[in-house]
């Protein structure tokens, strides 16, 4: 008895004195966003801080970059910001609830109902452009990956006259049926298998409620792996890393919007007839969803487009895969970007 | 100061109960109307369990004024790395209502589990009280359930793949206050052909706040008991 009382008491003791952590400080799990660390760089559109960068000229042609999620960050994309060495002005921002930029809670996005991706992403939207435009004249741009691309789609139909022409690579599909039908298929997890099984079996160990965003972009965070059905890989931005060190997704804005998609069947094709300014549809040739007759199905709503199939990557390989970006996307976008 | 000197107190506090809990000892599907005469109950099962789940686990009835069995539990989810995740428990359950078909029981179990993806490897302590109130028969027997399973302390140590993909700055070490809980309600039945009891237990899942659900909501076991 009094040898176990001595390795229980040698046990307690090993583990309580090492130093504890508290999981809803800041900066423990994730890194903090704009609101917690003013040295991030960034704007306030429509009431909300935003981490936002900008390359290149103030001048040229506005080129602004909407990243995929929703909730996801442009880290990823920063190979794009190459374009302003060749004198466009490259606009990146966090959407609002996403990356580094200020988190709301639930209900600050549910309270717009059928409105909320109106209200939500598309005002911001408006507010950035009107923040870095310099120029009635300036030409903008909008390139968007997967739900940026979807993103884009539903702006342009909303607001036909804004933009000058859009850039979109795999939206997974403009009407909610196609975006649910892509969802399931490219995230076809084996009930038996590992990475399903990871991700259920962490809710044991971390719980959080509603407005605990710390916790809850952590644990989304770590569902968030690379997906092998749609080709994704590790992003290879090389040293461009040094403008956006660490990176965190927004869980809530992400759940928010997809029940409110499903709840209200948000169509992101409406209104796109009226859109008459060129669209450069990108897809890739590794991800098995997004195939030819996909791509083909959902760049039917874009009138005046063309269609780009980048070889040898997947899922959103045609901007963070350095390589690719300068050998194939970077000449094409350039290409299209003279045309309009 | 003082806090510097209340946190490593609280912590071993902590790390004491779930030892204690061991030591003491207290929810296993057992058909409690059958068993008198056993003195050790082999136990089988596959269900949803935060996962798809196996699990192996012993029951030793002991010889007291109230029915009580200490147990031991080994659950491992499905996957295809071995022994990455697994949860043990060990603890018992006493039987505080022993009336001729009514029975009720509590448990209390001592948790250490584990779970490790490409980013993180979790390690933590936590506790399981659980109470069971039903009919029991000889041939069968059904009876409700409720349980919560509480993560008391949580140890982080992130990998490479997120100090260099994600967050260079994660702070890996031990969490506290308690990093989550669950509550869990639903029943358990089974049906006796001794020495062998099958049984199944189904509910639901949810978070202790009473608002949020986990990612897999409800939980299912079947279950298989061998008496020897």
């Amino acid at each position: 008895m009094s040898k176990f009382f001595i390795l229980f008491l040698s046990i307690s003791c090993v583990l309580a004195c090492t130093d504890d952590r508290e999981i809803l400080e800041p900066g423990n799990l994730v890194p903090k966003t704009v609101m917690e660390d003013p040295t991030i760089s960034s704007i306030t559109i429509n009431g909300a801080k935003l981490h936002a960068q900008a390359f290149g000229p103030e001048n040229g042609t506005l080129i602004i970059v909407l990243h995929g999620g929703p909730g996801a960050y442009f880290q990823y994309l920063l190979n794009v910001s190459s374009l302003a060495n060749k004198g466009y002005r490259v606009v990146f921002y966090d959407q609002i609830g996403s990356g580094l930029s200020q988190r709301f809670p639930y209900a600050y996005y549910s309270k717009f109902g059928k409105d909320a991706v109106d209200k939500v992403f598309y005002d911001e939207l408006n507010g950035v452009i009107k923040y870095f435009k310099k120029r009635i004249d300036q030409k903008v741009v909008l390139l968007g990956d997967s739900w940026g691309g979807i993103m884009a789609a539903g702006f342009v139909g909303k607001y036909p006259n804004a933009v000058d022409g859009i850039i979109v690579g795999e939206p997974g599909g403009l009407t909610w049926a196609d975006i649910s039908e892509y969802i399931t298929e490219s995230q076809a997890f084996k009930f038996f298998g590992e990475t399903l099984n990871d991700v259920t079996f962490a809710d044991q160990f971390i719980t959080a409620k509603n407005d605990e965003h710390e916790v809850l972009d952590y644990k989304f965070g770590l569902i968030s792996a690379k997906n092998n059905i749609v080709g994704e890989r590790v992003p290879d931005i090389g040293n461009l890393k040094v403008h956006y060190r660490n990176g965190r997704v927004g869980s809530v804005i992400q759940s928010a919007m997809f029940e409110l998609g499903e709840k209200y069947n948000i169509d992101f094709s409406e209104g796109l007839d009226q859109f008459q300014n060129k669209t450069l549809y990108i897809y890739s040739s590794e991800n098995t969803v997004h195939n030819d007759e996909w791509a083909k199905k959902i760049s039917s709503s874009f009138k005046n487009k063309e269609i780009f199939k980048v070889q040898g990557v997947g899922h959103s390989g045609y901007f963070d895969q350095q390589k690719t970006w300068k050998i194939i996307t970077e000449p094409k976008v350039l290409e299209f970007l003279k045309s309009i | 100061m003082k806090n510097n000197y209340m946190k490593p107190l609280r912590k071993a506090l902590l790390v004491a109960f779930y030892f204690i809990s061991i030591s003491t000892n207290f929810s296993q599907t057992l058909n409690w109307h059958n068993l008198e005469n056993r003195k050790h109950v082999l136990h089988g099962e596959f269900g949803l369990d935060f996962s798809v789940s196996y699990g192996l686990g012993y029951s030793r009835q002991l010889k007291t004024k109230i029915p009580f069995v200490l147990n031991g539990f080994f659950y491992k989810p499905a996957g295809e790395i071995v022994f990455d995740d697994f949860k043990t428990k060990i603890g018992g359950q006493a039987l505080w209502l022993n009336q001729q078909s009514w029975k009720g029981s509590v448990g209390i179990h001592g948790i250490y589990r584990k779970n490790t993806n490409d980013f993180v490897t979790l390690q933590n302590f936590g506790s399981e009280t659980s109470a069971t109130f039903g009919y029991y028969k000889n041939g069968w027997f059904l009876a409700g359930e409720v349980g919560f399973d509480k993560a008391i302390v949580t140890h982080f140590n992130h990998s490479n793949e997120y100090k260099e993909g994600v967050y260079e700055n994660v702070k890996d070490g031990w969490y506290e206050p308690a990093t989550g809980g669950n509550l869990q309600y639903g029943f358990q039945a089974g049906i006796s052909f001794q020495p062998i009891d099958f049984t199944i237990k189904i509910g639901k899942v949810i978070s202790q706040d009473f608002k949020t659900k986990p990612t897999l909501p409800f939980y299912l076991g079947l279950g298989l008991n061998c008496s020897l």
